[in-house]
C-alpha cells in the first residue's frame, strides 16, 4: 500500500468515524439492550412468558372473538403472527371479497390481542418501554422514513469506516494487538484500545453493520430500482417472490361450511414435524370453496439454525402440501439468517449476554475513537481555537454518550414508579421522561468540560440509578428478585438482575478511578486522570 | 497521528468527484450489475443477495473511490459500468418479453 493511499483512507477512516460517532453510539447503546426487549416487555407488564413458547393459543376462540367484533369472516383473509415473544399476538383480518357482505366485514383490521384475556389494544396502547428502546435504536421516533434512513446510512457508514480502518491498520495488526501502553501519553491509551478491541469486535461489527442496513433500508434502498423495473411496482408480487409464499387463490364465491377446529389443525401439522414453534397462521378466503389453510413453523433454535416449515389445507381439512421444517431455500435462508445474527435470539441467554458485551465493547471503540481523533491534533502546532474547538466536539459527545446510561437507568424506575396502564398514550410519557432527562444531563456534562468527570459520574448515577430498579420493581410489584428467581418467572428475574449486575460492575469502576499524580510536569493532570480512566473501563 | 496532509487531496471539486463518485455511482453500479445479473441467475435469489451483498459491494466502491487521483475518472469508469450493466437488463429485458 503506497504512502498516499494509506493517508487518503485513514482520512475517510477519521471522517467517517467521527461524523457518525454519537448516532452510532445511541444505535448500539439502545441495541444491546434491546437483546433482551422481550425481557423488559414481560418485566413492564408483570407478565413472565414460558421459554421456548410462541403463540401458545386458542385459535378458535380467536376466530370466534374475531367474528363476534369485526363481522362475517367470509371471504376474508386472516393472518395471526407473533413479532417476538409475548402473550399478544398481531392480527390482520383484510376487507372481504364478498360483495353481498356487511357495511363492517368490509373493513380491513390490524389489532393486537391478548391470548388470555382476549382484550385488544393498538399499537401505541400496548406500547412499551422495551418497545422504545427497540425503536431508539433505529431512530423510529423521527418520523418515517427520516429515521430509518438515517439509522439506515449510519449503519452503511459504519460499513465503510470498518473497511476502512481494517485496511489502514492492515500492516500492523498482529503486532499492535500485543502492544498496550496505558502509561504512556494518553492517545497511545485511547490508539491501543481503539485498535485491540476494534480487531476483536470486528466479526460482531462487520455482522451488524451489514445486516443492521440489510433489514432498516435494504429493501427500500436497494430493492428501490428493482421494485419498478422488475417487478414493475407490483409490492406483493415482490414481496411473495423474496419471501417465497405461494399466491393466494382466487375466491371463488361459493361459501361452504366451515366447521374445522383449527387448533386441531395446528396440533397435528406441530405434532407432524416435531420440535417446533409456531410462526404463522393464515387463512386465506375463509368460508370459501377456495379457502387455504397455512401453518407456518420454525425449528426451536436448539435444533436448527434456519428453517420454515408449511402446511397447507383446503377447507375440508386434508393437506395439499406440506414442507419439511428444516427444508429452507437460500431465499428464505438468507432472510432468516440476517434477522437471526441480528438479534442474536438462536442461542438462549448465553448468546445475548455475549452479544450484550459486544455491544458495549463497540461502544468503547466508537468513543476511544473519538477521544483519540481530540488528542491526536491537541498538540502545540494546532491553533489554539481550534484544539478549544476539539475539545468541546469531544465534550459534547462524550456527555450525549454516556448520559445515555443514567437516562436509561432512570427511565426503568420512572416507568415502575409513575406508569399509567390504562393511558392510551404511554409512548408519550416515555418519551417525555428519557428525553428531557438525556437532555439535561447531556447539557450539563457538556457545559462541565470534563471528559474524566463526565465519564466518573456518568457512571456513579447510572448505578445508582440502575441498583434502584430491582428494589423499586419489588416494592411496587411485590416481584423481589429471589421470589421471581424461585419461581422461575425468568424474564423479570433477568431484568432486574441485568440492572443489579451492570450496576454493581459500574460501582465498582466508580471506585477504582482515581486521580494519579502526574510524574512529568508537562502532562495536565485531567490526561493522567484519563489513562486510569482507560485502565480501569477495560474491563 | 493524524493523515499527513501533504497526501490528501486539497481541491475541493475533486473531493467532490470522489465522495460523490464512491456514494452515488458506487450505488448506480451496484443495483445496475445485480439487475443485469437477475437475468440469467435464479431472479429472486439475485434481489435476494443484492440485499445484503449490495451493501458490501458498495462499500467496497466507495473505498475504490478514494483510491483515484483523479475523482473524475472515478465516476466516468463506475457511469460506464452502470451504462454497460444497464445496456445488458435493457435489451436483455426487452427482447426477451417480446
Amino acid at each position: 500500500m503506497s504512502n498516499r493511499i494509506y493517508n487518503v483512507l485513514f482520512h475517510t477512516h477519521t471522517v467517517s468515524g467521527l461524523v457518525i460517532s454519537v448516532a452510532l453510539y445511541v444505535i448500539f447503546f439502545a441495541g444491546s439492550i434491546s437483546f433482551f426487549r422481550d425481557d423488559i416487555i414481560a418485566w413492564e407488564r408483570n407478565r413472565p412468558i414460558v421459554a421456548h413458547s410462541q403463540m401458545n393459543a386458542d385459535f378458535d376462540q380467536i376466530l370466534d372473538t374475531l367474528a363476534m367484533r369485526y363481522g362475517e369472516l367470509r371471504g376474508r383473509t386472516i393472518n395471526i403472527r407473533q413479532s417476538h415473544q409475548e402473550r399478544n399476538v398481531i392480527i390482520n383480518i383484510s376487507s372481504t371479497q364478498d360483495t353481498s357482505a356487511s357495511e363492517n366485514a368490509r373493513r380491513s383490521v390490524y389489532t393486537y390481542l391478548d391470548t388470555r384475556t382476549y382484550e385488544e389494544s393498538s399499537y401505541y396502547s400496548g406500547y412499551t418501554l422495551g418497545e422504545f428502546i427497540y425503536r431508539l435504536h433505529f431512530f423510529a421516533q423521527i418520523p418515517y422514513p427520516y429515521g430509518y434512513l438515517f439509522s439506515g446510512f449510519v449503519a452503511f457508514f459504519f460499513l465503510f469506516a470498518i473497511v476502512t480502518g481494517l485496511i489502514v491498520h492492515w500492516k500492523k495488526m498482529v503486532s499492535n494487538f500485543y502492544l498496550f501502553r496505558p502509561w504512556a501519553r494518553l492517545k497511545t491509551v485511547w490508539t491501543d484500545a481503539h485498535t485491540a478491541l476494534g480487531l476483536i469486535g470486528l466479526p460482531f461489527q462487520f455482522i451488524f453493520s451489514v445486516t443492521g442496513a440489510v433489514l432498516i433500508i435494504g429493501t427500500t434502498i436497494m430493492l428501490g430500482p428493482a421494485s419498478s423495473l422488475i417487478y414493475d411496482k407490483d409490492r406483493d408480487l415482490m414481496y411473495r417472490e423474496l419471501l417465497d409464499q405461494p399466491p393466494a387463490p382466487a375466491f371463488a364465491n361459493h361459501p361452504v361450511d366451515f366447521d374445522l377446529s383449527l387448533n386441531e389443525l395446528v396440533n397435528e401439522s406441530q405434532a407432524a414435524w416435531g420440535d417446533v414453534v409456531l410462526s404463522r397462521l393464515c387463512i386465506q378466503n375463509f368460508g370459501d370453496e377456495n379457502m387455504n389453510i397455512l401453518v407456518e413453523v420454525r425449528p426451536q433454535t436448539k435444533s436448527a439454525l434456519l428453517g420454515l416449515g408449511r402446511a397447507t389445507f383446503d377447507w375440508s381439512g386434508s393437506l395439499t402440501a406440506q414442507t419439511s421444517d428444516e427444508s429452507v431455500n437460500y431465499i428464505v435462508g438468507a432472510d432468516q439468517l440476517m434477522r437471526r445474527l441480528h438479534f442474536g435470539d438462536f442461542g438462549g441467554y448465553g448468546l445475548k449476554i455475549i452479544y450484550f458485551v459486544f455491544g458495549i465493547i463497540t461502544c468503547f471503540v466508537i468513543l476511544s475513537g473519538v477521544l483519540l481523533w481530540v488528542e491526536a491534533r491537541d498538540k502545540r502546532s494546532t491553533a489554539p481555537w481550534k484544539r478549544t474547538a476539539n475539545q468541546w466536539v469531544a465534550s459534547i459527545f462524550m456527555a450525549i454518550s454516556l448520559s445515555m446510561y443514567p437516562a436509561m437507568a432512570l427511565l426503568f424506575s420512572i416507568v415502575r414508579l409513575a406508569h399509567d396502564p390504562g393511558s392510551p398514550t404511554p409512548h408519550v410519557f416515555i418519551y417525555k421522561v428519557f428525553f428531557t432527562s438525556w437532555l439535561i444531563l447531556s447539557v450539563c456534562f457538556a457545559a462541565w468540560r470534563n471528559n474524566y468527570l463526565t465519564n466518573k459520574y456518568c457512571l456513579f448515577l447510572g448505578s445508582i440509578f440502575g441498583m434502584a430498579i430491582p428494589i423499586v420493581n419489588g416494592l411496587v410489584t411485590g416481584n423481589w428478585m429471589w421470589d421471581t428467581y424461585n419461581e422461575e418467572q425468568l424474564q423479570i428475574f433477568v431484568v432486574d438482575a441485568f440492572w443489579l449486575i451492570t450496576s454493581l460492575i459500574a460501582l465498582l469502576v466508580f471506585f477504582r478511578l482515581k486521580k494519579v499524580q502526574p510524574s512529568n510536569g508537562q502532562e495536565s493532570e485531567t490526561r493522567i486522570e484519563g489513562r486510569k480512566l482507560a485502565g480501569a473501563r477495560m474491563f | 497521528m493524524p493523515a499527513n496532509k501533504k497526501h490528501l487531496t486539497k481541491s475541493f471539486h475533486q473531493r467532490f468527484a470522489k465522495i460523490t463518485a464512491g456514494f452515488f455511482g458506487g450505488y448506480l453500479v451496484t443495483v445496475s450489475l445485480f439487475m443485469a445479473l437477475s437475468l440469467w441467475c435464479d431472479r429472486a435469489g439475485t434481489m435476494v443477495t443484492l440485499i445484503f451483498g449490495g451493501f458490501i459491494l458498495w462499500a467496497g466502491l466507495m473505498v475504490s473511490a478514494f483510491l483515484f487521483k483523479n475523482g473524475w475518472l472515478a465516476w466516468l469508469l463506475y457511469l460506464a459500468l452502470t451504462v454497460a450493466f444497464s445496456a445488458v437488463f435493457y435489451f436483455n429485458q426487452y427482447t426477451a418479453t417480446v
